[in-house]
């Protein structure tokens, strides 16, 4: 793949952590551009450190507030072990909402979403598990997907998500097989005959079924273990051999006991139907919805090669496509629509806004954004089916599945929600912090340089004068620019005093407000 | 509504023969109809997806073979004397009484084994071919939406304009459907609550050529969209009424028709509404393993039933019957054999359910053939052609051109008696002469229904076997002015086709029907 070695200024350096992450400040962004895209790139691939998620809620009857409940068993007490329950997945709702808003500049969590998507999975049963599982992922994300595959193959919440666990000698259910051909690895093609999808066969999906078989979980929600288990029983396996399609040369695989699956899943690996299927999805994720015939040829191709000679690595693969003249391309700049929790955080973390209040406070304005991720159409822990989400499969339309007038209209409110002072959770106002955002700008006296900068953070491209004049006029009321100046050096010299910094926070309040709604920040 | 567009669809021509025959004066009929818009462009489609491949077998239920189906799926088939008869040899779920009271008020048309070739069993490709109607991979276009682009050019960017101030589809909940998906835009409108849209900040955009400009010129005529369309609908909600009592304010299905049907009469031209039903996935605890009568699959059929039933009910009381028709759809149906976790595996076909007054055909095709040896994977084979299914609600309801249709179907079309149970109706009273005399179901079995409309008169009713053969007399009587429905029994008769003769002083009318 050609290397990019163009200038690199804001603009590219923003594209690329625009992509990367959920949400860069202004001095992020100055920040890669002094040290360069290699040195930038090597910062998003370290992973970071991330702490475990607490109780913080009252129907919470095993762990103490502030413990964390992911090694604690249950109560015995149906109606306990409910509530429970309940309290777990809130606390882990708030929790995923939370890392996404206090994401360190990895692409942790830009990956685990990847995944989250990948193999679509809907929480189910037992938080522990389900945290279990996002670890996992998380464990993963930068590293070797054919033992991530296999890894999740026999999880816990896979087993109980798609049927593997009672999936059995006695009664086989195809559910898993069937989607780790056509969703997780080789991916379906044209269908060629009945049954017959290019990539595998209805007797390679009855095959499979057969041997995964043998799995049960254990420990869902129990009152004396402390983890949910995956465990397999051999008197549940199949133990005849099982012959695949043609697809697969016809290869059996052998009565192999509780580690055929990955035997299995090696050989669905040895076609490369599954690595060029994968990076296809990578390119949908980072780069363009639209595969044309020249990126297949030039792009996917170089992909699907280097994950091959990686043996499924997948951070050389993202590596050269960051590092590539096609990702930095102005033809794909601002081609994606930002997903709910993309366009959330971009509200926040562009000004370093977080929650930090006491547990209580801290863990319901992060649940409240999770449900507000939730009402605008990207419900974290619950994907629309096992595919994921439409906006990253659905042709023709993709990333504009976002978006529609129930959607827009949610949106919207959010908006109005995060610039204002109105959102008190027990006495806490959570809101943008947007003088400390003014702060971080360039020159935040000059209302033109204010501008320019807010642009160079909020939008993929720059936008007509006449739009830039728009916002400066409501930036100083209408006034000159030097009341501006006026008005914030006035701040600048008592900067706790609410005469001098209110009007100000006002004026950038509603500065946002009229950005965050304008089409230009809902893409990226 | 455009009268050109309703004079190019063919509505006049279909017409003329019944004119002529009544000795009305084409001038007459002409003012009435463009006076009064009951014309095919009024008419409106219900589409109810199922979503995750609905067990057909576990909703419509081959009585004949229930000695077959306890073979297949003894672990999930519920008890032989707990299904509703529709006739002798098709039964629907226990939980399904609201759509057996339709079937018995001819309101109700079950289409057997509807699928396509070569069936693909994965969600997602068979919900897109669904979709788009169409078995291309290439085809990125939904069936309703590639016939919306050919009768309203330039969408997204022309609309909403005067002469089409409303949404052409409205998608119930915060999804459009890619059964509307044009070239250019979706022509669904996502809307969750028709009484609250807020006003939106409109935005003006330059596309500079690139995706991007793409991307920001989309979301910009969509807000543009949401503000003008927000206000059609709710303006139209608040005017709108709605009268039955049956509608369960917990069913979200019955909360969602209740809301159609409170933007269809408050004079929304709106023509397709979707509703999207998901949970039909069961590929295990189908049913509950204590009363294999309950369950997800039978919640989720009751919700059905019992909503499609109230709305129907409004729709009487509203006086919209004639207007409005749904169908439901599902990717796939569930293979024949039960597996060993109480549910079903992905399968073939299934059988389509169409509702609404004017439907004109009781059960459409035979019931599948169930082995009596379990064969692995097997699903129930395909013999209706969803796409044909498709193609002649666009016939029958849009009055769409032929030639139309088959420009938007790859297939060679073969066309299905569906929806002709209501005339192009000029007004109630004009209907009511026009309307073609109706055998339901038909074909028969047991007993059937003779609907037709009496203009006060003294009319006798004669059964003619197919060689003219007068065989007796089923009706003699006056009738007042209005719609009528005589039962007759015909299980003596032998198989094949006969004649309803309607004779009286001023008419004598032919309806056949076919003896099974």
């Amino acid at each position: 793949m050609t290397p990019y070695t163009g200038p690199w200024t804001s603009a590219q350096a923003a594209h690329l952590l625009r992509r990367c992450t959920f949400g860069a400040t202004f001095t992020d962004i100055q920040a890669a551009v002094q040290n360069g895209l290699n040195t930038t790139l090597s910062t998003l691939f370290t992973s970071s450190i991330i702490d475990q998620p607490l109780a913080f809620d009252p129907a919470e009857q095993i762990v103490a507030q502030g413990q964390t409940w992911i090694n604690a068993v249950y109560p015995t007490d149906n109606a306990a072990n409910q509530q429970t329950e309940g309290a777990r997945m809130k606390s882990l709702g708030a929790w995923i909402a939370k890392n996404l808003n206090q994401e360190s500049l990895s692409l942790n969590e830009k990956m685990l979403f990847f995944w989250q998507n990948h193999f679509g999975v809907t929480a189910s049963g037992d938080a522990r598990a389900m945290y279990q599982y996002l670890n996992l992922l998380r464990q993963h994300a930068l590293g070797n997907v054919k033992q991530l595959v296999k890894d999740v193959s026999i999880d816990p919440c896979m087993l109980v998500f798609l049927n593997g666990s009672t999936n059995s000698v006695f009664s086989p259910n195809e559910n898993y097989a069937r989607e780790l051909l056509e969703l997780f690895t080789v991916g379906k093609g044209v269908q060629l005959a009945a049954g017959d999808y290019s990539t595998f066969t209805e007797q390679d999906v009855a095959a499979g079924a057969k041997i995964f078989t043998g799995y049960v979980v254990q420990g869902v929600r129990s009152a004396t273990q402390t983890q949910v288990t995956s465990q397999y029983l051999p008197l549940l396996h199949d133990n005849t051999n099982k012959t695949l399609s043609y697809h697969f040369a016809n290869q059996t695989i052998s009565a192999g006991g509780a580690t055929e699956y990955a035997t299995y899943i090696d050989v669905i690996f040895n076609q490369a139907d599954t690595a060029s299927y994968i990076c296809r999805k990578l390119y949908r994720y980072f780069v363009n919805a639209e595969i044309t015939t020249w990126v297949e040829q030039n792009i996917i191709s170089d992909m699907t090669q280097t994950f091959i000679s990686s043996n499924f690595d997948i951070a050389p693969v993202l590596n050269e496509l960051l590092s590539s003249a096609h990702f930095y391309d102005l033809s794909v700049r601002g081609a994606i629509i930002r997903s709910p929790f993309e366009t959330l955080c971009a509200m926040l973390n562009t000004s370093s806004t977080s929650a930090n209040f006491d547990l209580q406070s801290t863990y319901q304005i992060y649940l409240s954004m999770y449900g507000l991720a939730d009402q605008m159409g990207q419900g974290y822990l619950a994907p629309p089916s096992v595919a994921g989400w439409t906006a990253y499969y659905q042709a023709p339309a993709f990333y504009r599945l976002w978006i529609n007038s129930t959607y827009i209209k949610k949106r919207f409110d959010v908006v109005n929600i995060l610039t204002s002072n109105n959102y008190n959770v027990n006495g806490n106002i959570f809101k943008i912090k947007v003088l400390d955002f003014l702060n971080g700008l360039s020159m935040p006296s000059s209302a033109p340089q204010v501008v320019d900068d807010l642009c160079v953070v909020l939008f993929p491209k720059d936008i007509p004068v006449a739009d830039k004049l728009a916002i400066k006029a409501v930036l100083t009321g209408g006034l000159p620019d030097f009341e501006w100046t006026l008005q914030y050096n006035e701040y600048l010299n008592a900067p706790t005093n609410p005469i001098f910094y209110a009007p100000v926070e006002l004026r950038m309040q509603a500065v946002l407000n009229i950005m965050f709604k304008m089409p230009q920040f809902h893409v990226c | 509504m455009k009268r050109r567009s309703f004079l190019k669809n063919g509505a006049l021509a279909s017409l003329s023969l019944p004119f002529v025959q009544n000795g009305f004066s084409m001038q007459a009929i002409a003012k009435q109809l463009f006076d009064v818009p009951k014309s095919a462009e009024d008419k409106v489609l219900i589409l109810i997806r199922m979503n995750g491949g609905n067990d057909g077998l576990n909703m419509v239920f081959p009585r004949d073979q229930y000695a077959e189906m306890l073979v297949q799926r003894s672990n999930i088939l519920v008890p032989e004397s707990a299904i509703l008869p529709l006739t002798l040899e098709v039964g629907l779920h226990p939980k399904m009484t609201g759509l057996q009271t339709l079937f018995s008020e001819g309101k109700l048309s079950v289409i057997q084994n509807v699928g396509y070739p070569e069936p693909n069993r994965s969600h997602f490709r068979s919900m897109d071919i669904w979709s788009t109607g169409a078995l291309d991979i290439n085809q990125t276009s939904g069936w309703l939406g590639r016939y919306f682009d050919g009768a309203y050019p330039n969408f997204p960017d022309a609309y909403p304009n005067v002469d089409f101030p409303d949404p052409f589809a409205i998608s119930m909940g915060s999804e459009v459907s890619s059964t509307c998906q044009g070239l250019m835009g979706n022509f669904s409108h996502a809307v969750s609550d028709p009484f609250n849209n807020s006003n939106l900040l409109l935005t003006s955009v330059t596309n500079d050529g690139t995706y991007y400009g793409g991307q920001i010129e989309y979301i910009s005529t969509l807000i543009n969209q949401t503000n003008e369309y927000g206000q059609q609908i709710t303006s139209a909600a608040s005017a709108g009424n709605t009268l039955s009592n049956l509608y369960d304010p917990l069913n979200p299905i019955a909360v969602q028709l209740k809301y159609i049907a409170q933007m269809i009469s408050g004079g929304l031209q709106t023509k397709v509404y979707i509703i999207n039903v998901g949970g039909f996935d069961t590929h295990d605890a189908q049913v509950d393993q204590n009363d294999v009568k309950e369950g997800v699959h039978a919640n989720l059929l009751k919700r059905i039933s019992d909503a499609v039933r109230a709305f129907q009910h409004d729709l009487q009381l509203l006086g919209l019957e004639q207007r409005v028709a749904g169908i439901t759809f599902s990717e796939f149906g569930r293979q024949i054999a039960s597996n060993g976790s109480l549910g079903t595996d992905h399968g073939d076909a299934a059988p389509l359910l169409l509702f609404g007054a004017c439907i004109s055909s009781g059960i459409v095709g035979a019931n599948p053939q169930i082995p009596n040896q379990v064969n692995n994977q097997a699903g129930v084979p395909m013999v209706i052609d969803f796409r044909d299914i498709y193609a002649s609600i666009l016939k029958d309801w849009f009055e769409v051109d032929l030639q139309v249709i088959q420009g938007l179907f790859e297939q060679n079309i073969t066309y299905y008696d569906l929806l002709q149970g209501c005339t192009n109706s000029i007004s109630e009273n004009d209907a009511a002469q026009l309307q073609k005399p109706l055998v339901f179901p038909n074909p028969s079995l047991g007993q059937h229904q003779l609907k037709f409309f009496s203009n006060n008169e003294y009319l006798e009713i004669f059964l003619i076997d197919q060689n003219g053969k007068v065989l007796q007399k089923s009706f003699e009587g006056q009738l007042n002015a209005g719609p009528h429905h005589l039962t007759f029994e015909i299980q003596y008769l032998n198989a094949g086709r006969y004649h309803y003769l309607l004779k009286s002083a001023t008419r004598q009318e032919l309806v056949s029907f076919q003896k099974l």
